[in-house]
């Protein structure tokens, strides 16, 4: 059996009375590519703010590479890796600035945040503009800058939030690839997207959320089978299915 | 910590990778600066124009433009009646004095002189300070004639010429002047005279709120680019985020004001290497205070828009109330509401250090009641900081 990386516990979440997450438990296995699917309002982000050590939840337990989320969030935050869905950058420094700066803050020492810096930089075909101001980059270059800082301080999970929003297929592939690329040195990784393709070409597992609840969690091509033939329908036409077609905010 | 003067420094980087607000935050001390010399960079004495209209051609009021023109501050314009009935109608001069043709004439006969000021309404407040002038140097001319008239009179049919007679009382009269019997002493109360003295303590503690308004600003920057949530997810504390942050706003407004203050001690001398030092002590605190009180603001501040609008109102009442520019009476309310304004703590230790003369010694309860609020300031700032609403 896989090792769980991962562990949520009946997760709760409120502002006021909005139960933005209510009873949330799935596990991660080391190694996978997690995909949580909702849409907009589901709960996605709070799970994932939860998650990642921003928010305190109500109730319930997040366990991730052994360590309490609620007990030790410090030695949560050395083993993670985060990459927001809006761009988190300084415009005014460089890439390579950028991607040092915030492995300062994973914790390395100059020298070798540098070495992986251009590394990472490297695997994102960005070496050539270390230098230059993220600032005047192109949306897709900046987006990739965004996932190649989330890499410092090789965290062993990975967060990635709509990590294409707004980009072009050359970068959007490229995106991919790489992720492909880091789940095979062993990264396990939550991506969520609002791109139902995307989910159903990386994800191992996909768990879509609706009203705080994770309300369906398996492979995509069971998640298919529950609605019909697994080669005619899409995600697309689960996701619907299980969320409805009413307009959400 | 280490992460802590991480962020500092990424602030330093950012600063001088945005190239207007470096041009803006170091020239700004250089053009108040300027502004300071060109205000009070002179004599800082009265200065005036006489304008006379002199239809007298004898010695007498040669003798009292002379006097005039011999005091410090005060120059002379003459002109013609009819252009000072022209100036005096258009309002481009206030008063002008008029010495009649006969003045000279009269004063050696013994008569009764008499000067005439013609004046636009009140002539003015430098009008009517040359008038007093004016009136003082006729007074002394006068009571010459008098003393050389009365001892001419007594000294009549001894024979001594008149012109050793006027030698001796003028040079007698000279010698009361030099040496008067009734002297008037000035005796300086609170330190110097100098304007800019009393002024550059509040056009320092206008410079150093200047980082309250930088870290207020702080935090939302962080949140508008999307690297507060980010870096929260490193390593990094929120203690240690603001710590870093505050740090670098203090060191920013000090540098700024550090600048002010050497100009000011290389230009105007207002120090002695003593008072700079302490000067910069309290420009230290009062930065440091300042911008405490600022990562409050930049805590609770959602918008960049409401981190502005609290910082200008938070400046706003330190410098109303901070005895900035306006004294507030020492046992009015708004004395007892300006306690409340670092301004005052801040504005009395640079009067008691620049314009009193004093020591740091002096201000060591100013120093203490600043460095509390740097201190209380940051710790509630961060106490009260949410990163997203709910989070702890």
């Amino acid at each position: 059996m896989a090792e769980e990386f991962m562990v949520v516990k009946d997760l709760y979440k409120s502002f006021k009375d909005l139960k933005a997450v209510n009873g949330v438990s799935f596990s991660i296995y080391k190694g996978e590519i997690f995909g949580l699917l909702g849409p907009n309002g589901a709960g996605k982000t709070t799970t994932i703010r939860m998650l990642s050590t921003v928010l305190e939840a109500d109730k319930g337990e997040i366990i991730i590479g052994g360590h309490s989320v609620k007990k030790d969030a410090e030695a949560v935050r050395s083993i993670i890796g985060v990459c927001p869905q809006d761009l988190a950058l300084y415009e005014d420094l460089s890439a390579l600035d950028n991607m040092v700066f915030f492995g300062r803050m994973a914790g390395m020492e100059g020298k070798e945040a540098k070495a992986q810096a251009m590394e990472n930089l490297k695997l994102m075909g960005l070496e050539g503009r270390a230098k230059g101001k993220v600032g005047k980059f192109s949306g897709g270059m900046k987006r990739r800058i965004n996932l190649a800082i989330a890499l410092m301080g090789s965290p062993q999970l990975l967060f990635l939030d709509e990590p294409t929003v707004g980009i072009d297929p050359q970068s959007r592939n490229h995106i991919f690839e790489n992720i492909q690329g880091l789940q095979k040195k062993g990264l396990t990784i939550l991506y969520t997207t609002h791109y139902m393709e995307e989910a159903d070409r990386l994800c191992n597992r996909i768990a879509i959320m609706d009203g705080g609840q994770i309300i369906a969690l398996d492979t995509s091509y069971n998640l298919k089978k529950q609605i019909g033939s697994p080669e005619k329908v899409t995600l697309e036409d689960v996701f619907l299915k299980l969320t409805g077609r009413s307009l959400r905010d | 910590m280490k992460r802590a003067l991480f962020i500092t420094l990424n602030e330093v980087r950012l600063y001088l990778q945005d190239k207007g607000d470096l041009a803006f935050g170091l020239l700004l001390p250089v053009l108040t600066f300027a502004l300071m010399y060109g205000a009070f960079g002179g004599e800082t004495m009265f200065k005036a124009t006489a304008n006379i209209v002199n239809e007298d051609s004898g010695v007498y009021s040669q003798q009292l433009i002379e006097k005039l023109d011999s005091i410090d501050g005060i120059s002379i314009d003459v002109m013609t009646a009819a252009d000072a009935d022209i100036k005096l109608e258009r309002s481009d001069i206030l008063l002008a004095l008029f010495i009649p043709a006969d003045f000279s004439e009269t004063l050696s006969s013994g008569g009764k002189a008499e000067l005439v000021f013609k004046q636009r309404g009140n002539g003015g407040l430098e009008g009517q300070i040359l008038a007093g002038i004016i009136r003082s140097i006729a007074g002394e001319i006068d009571q010459e004639f008098q003393a050389l008239h009365r001892v001419e009179g007594n000294l009549e049919g001894n024979d001594i010429p008149q012109s050793d007679i006027e030698l001796t009382v003028r040079s007698l009269l000279e010698e009361e002047r030099q040496q008067p019997s009734l002297g008037v002493a000035e005796e300086v109360v609170g330190g110097s005279t100098e304007f800019i003295n009393q002024y550059l303590p509040g056009i320092i503690t206008m410079y150093v709120l200047f980082a309250l308004s930088l870290s207020a600003q702080a935090i939302v920057e962080e949140r508008r680019r999307g690297t507060l949530e980010r870096l929260l997810t490193t390593r990094l504390s929120a203690g240690e985020l603001f710590f870093g942050k505050f740090i670098s706003i203090t060191a920013r407004g000090f540098i700024q004001t550090l600048i002010l203050l050497i100009l000011s001690y290389a230009v105007f001398r207002l120090f002695t290497p003593v008072s700079f030092l302490a000067c910069l002590v309290i420009s230290f605190v009062f930065a440091a205070a300042a911008a405490a009180l600022g990562m409050i603001i930049a805590a609770i501040s959602r918008t960049e828009e409401a981190a502005n609008w609290i910082a200008v109102v938070v400046t706003m009442f330190m410098v109303m109330m901070g005895n900035t520019f306006f004294q507030v009476g020492e046992d009015s309310v708004l004395a007892t509401i300006g306690k409340f304004s670092l301004n005052t703590y801040a504005n009395k230790a640079y009067t008691t250090i620049i314009a009193q003369e004093g020591a740091l010694g002096d201000v060591w309860l100013q120093l203490v009641i600043l460095a509390g609020v740097a201190v209380a300031g940051l710790f509630i700032s961060r106490m009260i900081f949410r990163a997203v609403p709910g989070s702890k």
